[in-house]
């Protein structure tokens, strides 16, 4: 089906000369089957993106880059052809269908590469019936899109990658903005279509958990160039991706590694090993207190009247699936938000009430897109701007993230950081201020598990300054590594507000990983096992 | 009164109606709003346009855009106002309005430039009109932009203007776009605080247009990754023939209306060229309809709704060039 030889790739860098000493890609070899479903993964920033991309075409054509080797795509050397030409051989879906979508109605955009291929009205008919059915959509045909939820933009995206015929399916990240009902819905689709159409599928993903007990195969990206292709047990070496199931296997010194969730539970049924306790942190005192807080967009309620304390020395988490009001609720708090009613009390007043200085010394946010907090030209500059807006000794932001990073070059301009250095970076910006509320809105999006790992080390700290951290997230095994308290939320009501235990434990919707495959109560992260 | 409303917009709604006849509607405005001299019909024709988008506009990213283009036309006016009683030419004949001290600046060849002094009603009347022509202008366009879907609209374009009507559909979907981040980025900004010295501007412009050519470029990306671009079975030949003779029809028609516009005089030139640009636009068409490269599977039709959109303006339009907003 694919064949790559002899596959390098690199950037440019700023005089338009070829990066040769570390290309992105080097020298890569290796082979897709005909309804191979393969499973993409590397750490952050190590270019699974890229990879999927100079399959079709998109990079080096929309990326810029340099690109060298063989791409065989049924036996024609394609290298280098621009997107277009891929089209029906190549269907790709990315992280945000509603970015990419070139229409307004569902049956627009399925059918609109069928359309620019000049594919017949007849056949168009036909696939459209096929895939809609496949795909669960034959309800939504005359839906448009922006009423749909994320799981649906996601299957109507993949319904437009197949029409004009395409037998290989490229998937960047396509659950990565999606709650965990959402996220399921696609990839249970997705082995359908290998196992029942033949469709050839590569899913970079970072939910590799719930995947991988069904891929035939497992392409880790290294980030040096390097990229190999094997069984999914033999490709975990590497801790900085390796799902939990993956790492509870590597701690307790299984061998071969489990896959699946089943294979997990037999090995741990045969051999449990001791755990201590998850530690929840007693908490302080009151720091901030929300007293029915109401939010309406126009005629939406997003979050109806909430009465709610947060306390210092707590990490609380605030879970729920996308559209239960979440974000509104947390900028509401913040105090830059809407709000149709209610207040929010805290030592110096009402946020709402205060200027931006004085309110950013209370409650302070990190957003979902983070970088748009940044502005300026260098790193050293965003650096400098804090310690002079926060009016601390010079050196204090830089400090804090070389503590969240390690040490960056401070000349680089902030928008070539990776995703995981922005948000520290951000982070670090945020801390500086030293608000005794620190809220942070989906942080460990785009991050690799060393990452998030790194994250959580850093609010243990805050954690343990007497701040209250408040975390709205869907990811449940960073909740069951950092939660003191879960609230859960829905359809802008908190209708759970409990430990953690009881939240993410076995048989709950919401359970860990490890909750899932050790049926231990009391145990829910990985970090409590005892070697 | 909401049910009344209600009614209407479902009927004239955006999402019923085709894209074509907002762009005809308000194109039609502003040439009535272009031939027109008196300050009352000009004004009626701004109102008339925020009316309709009030009216007709549904819950979309584009509908909001209209508010951009309010502000654009009040700055017009007020620069008109504020630049007529600046450089003002005071004619003792006229009825004085307004009385400011005379500053003269000698030149040094000879005559001195006359700043401010005593300012006319007639002089200012002059510059409302033409204040309010442009911006009269600039709210009939922004109407068309806010009711039609520019996504609707390339879908309904011609095989032969595709390329072109792509780009243009684009750049048309920046302006929402840019309002949209630009909201987001100020949100986001009030959560960093800028000490003094920080020019705020910079905080914000470079986030938004970081922001906006990202989403353009995904959106290209994803054009062209679903078969947008494809030349199909033409030769290089008659792609290149088909867009010389686009490119000329799109040449002409606009030299020939803005010279039907703003110079009367040479009335047999422009039509002439107005002619020219029609026949061409019938070799293009003929050039790329000889080989399909795309299939339309949806068509969007002309509904009533449209008809009665289109008929009016025409209305409108032919009582401009009968006179009746002049006077």
């Amino acid at each position: 089906m694919i064949e790559i030889k002899n596959l390098s790739f690199s950037y440019l860098n700023a005089e338009g000369k070829q990066k040769s000493e570390n290309p992105q890609l080097n020298r890569v070899n290796l082979k897709i089957e005909a309804g191979e479903f393969v499973l993409v993964c590397g750490p952050t920033g190590s270019g699974k993106s890229t990879f999927l991309q100079t399959l079709n075409g998109l990079a080096p054509n929309f990326t810029g880059g340099v690109i060298t080797g063989e791409l065989l795509i049924n036996g024609v050397d394609l290298l280098g052809a621009e997107p277009h030409e891929f089209s029906h051989l190549i269907g790709y879906v990315n992280q945000q269908p509603e970015g990419a979508f070139v229409a307004d109605l569902v049956l627009d955009e399925i059918v609109y590469s069928a359309e620019q291929l000049a594919i017949s009205k007849e056949q168009i008919a036909k696939d459209v019936q096929r895939l809609s059915r496949l795909l669960g959509l034959e309800d939504m045909l005359d839906s448009p899109l922006a009423t749909l939820s994320g799981g649906q933009q996601q299957r109507v995206a993949i319904a437009a990658a197949l029409i004009a015929g395409a037998k290989v399916l490229l998937l960047d990240e396509p659950t990565s903005a999606l709650d965990l009902q959402g996220a399921t819905e696609v990839l249970t689709l997705l082995q359908k279509l290998a196992k029942e159409e033949g469709v050839s599928i590569l899913l970079a993903e970072h939910r590799i958990s719930r995947v991988i007990g069904s891929v035939d195969s497992v392409i880790v990206v290294h980030g040096d160039g390097l990229v190999t292709k094997g069984k999914p047990a033999e490709q975990f070496n590497d801790t900085r991706f390796a799902p939990p199931i993956i790492e509870l296997g590597q701690k307790l010194g299984w061998n071969p590694l489990p896959i699946s969730t089943r294979q997990a539970e037999q090995l741990w049924e045969r051999a449990p090993a001791a755990f201590e306790p998850k530690t929840i942190n007693q908490p302080s005192g009151i720091v901030c207190e929300v007293i029915d807080l109401e939010v309406t967009f126009g005629l939406v309620s997003a979050v109806k009247k909430t009465n709610l304390r947060l306390f210092g020395n707590q990490i609380t988490a605030l879970m729920g699936e996308n559209g239960s009001g979440k974000t509104s609720l947390c900028w509401a708090i913040q105090g830059s938000g809407t709000r149709t009613s209610g207040g929010v009390k805290t030592s110096a007043g009402d946020p709402k009430s205060l200027s931006v200085q004085e309110r950013l010394a209370v409650t302070t946010m990190v957003p979902q897109r983070a970088a748009d907090l940044l502005f300026l030209n260098s790193l050293a500059d965003e650096l400098h701007e804090s310690d002079t807006f926060a009016k601390v000794p010079a050196g204090t932001t830089a400090n804090l993230f070389q503590k969240l990073t390690g040490r960056i070059d401070t000349s680089i301009h902030p928008r070539d950081l990776s995703a995981g250095q922005q948000l520290s970076l951000v982070l670090a910006l945020q801390l500086v201020k030293d608000a005794p509320v620190l809220i942070l809105d989906e942080p460990t999006r785009g991050l690799d598990y060393a990452a998030k790992r790194a994250l959580a080390n850093q609010l243990d700290l805050l954690r343990d300054e007497k701040r209250s951290v408040l975390l709205a997230t869907h990811d449940i095994e960073f909740v069951a590594m950092v939660a003191d308290r879960v609230l859960v939320l829905k359809e802008g009501l908190i209708i759970q507000d409990s430990s953690p235990l009881e939240v993410l434990g076995h048989g709950s919707e919401l359970a860990s990983q490890v909750a899932e495959v050790t049926n231990e109560p009391g145990l829910i992260t990985i970090g409590q096992i005892l070697k | 009164m909401s049910v009344l409303t209600s009614n209407r917009a479902h009927f004239f709604s955006t999402s019923r109606t085709h894209p074509g006849a907002w762009w005809l509607a308000g194109l039609a405005l502003s040439l009535s709003a272009s031939l027109s001299s008196n300050l009352v019909a000009l004004i009626a024709i701004s109102a008339g346009a925020m009316f309709i988008v009030r009216l007709c506009r549904d819950n979309a990213p584009w509908s909001r855009s209209i508010r951009f283009y309010l502000f654009l036309g009040a700055i017009v006016v007020l620069l008109r106002v504020i630049f007529r009683v600046i450089f003002n030419l005071a004619d003792a004949t006229q009825d004085v309005f307004l009385t400011l001290p005379s500053i003269s600046i000698d030149l040094g060849i000879g005559n001195s430039l006359h700043l401010l002094g005593s300012v006319s009603f007639l002089s200012i009347q002059a510059a409302l009109v033409d204040g309010f022509r442009l911006a009269a202008i600039i709210l009939s366009i922004g109407m068309a932009n806010s009711l039609a879907n520019p996504r609707k609209l390339l879908r309904a374009t011609p095989g032969a203007l595709y390329e072109i009507a792509t780009a243009v559909s684009i750049a048309i979907n920046l302006a929402p776009q840019l309002i949209a981040s630009l909201k987001q980025v100020r949100r986001a900004r009030g959560l960093r605080g800028h000490s003094k010295g920080i020019k705020a501007l910079t905080g914000i412009i470079i986030p938004v247009l970081e922001d906006t050519i990202e989403q353009s470029m995904q959106l290209a990306a994803s054009m062209s990754a679903r078969g947008f671009g494809r030349k199909g079975n033409r030769t290089h030949l008659q792609l290149l023939l088909t867009r010389v003779s686009t490119f000329l029809t799109l040449t002409l028609l606009t030299v020939g209306v803005a010279m039907l516009l703003f110079s009367p005089v040479q009335q047999h030139v422009d039509l002439m060229v107005i002619l020219a640009g029609l026949v061409f636009s019938a070799i293009t068409l003929k050039l790329s309809s000889t080989r399909t490269t795309r299939t339309k599977y949806i068509v969007q039709r002309w509904q009533l709704a449209d008809l009665f959109i289109v008929i009016s303006s025409a209305l409108i339009l032919l009582a401009a060039f009968s006179g009746v907003f002049s006077k």
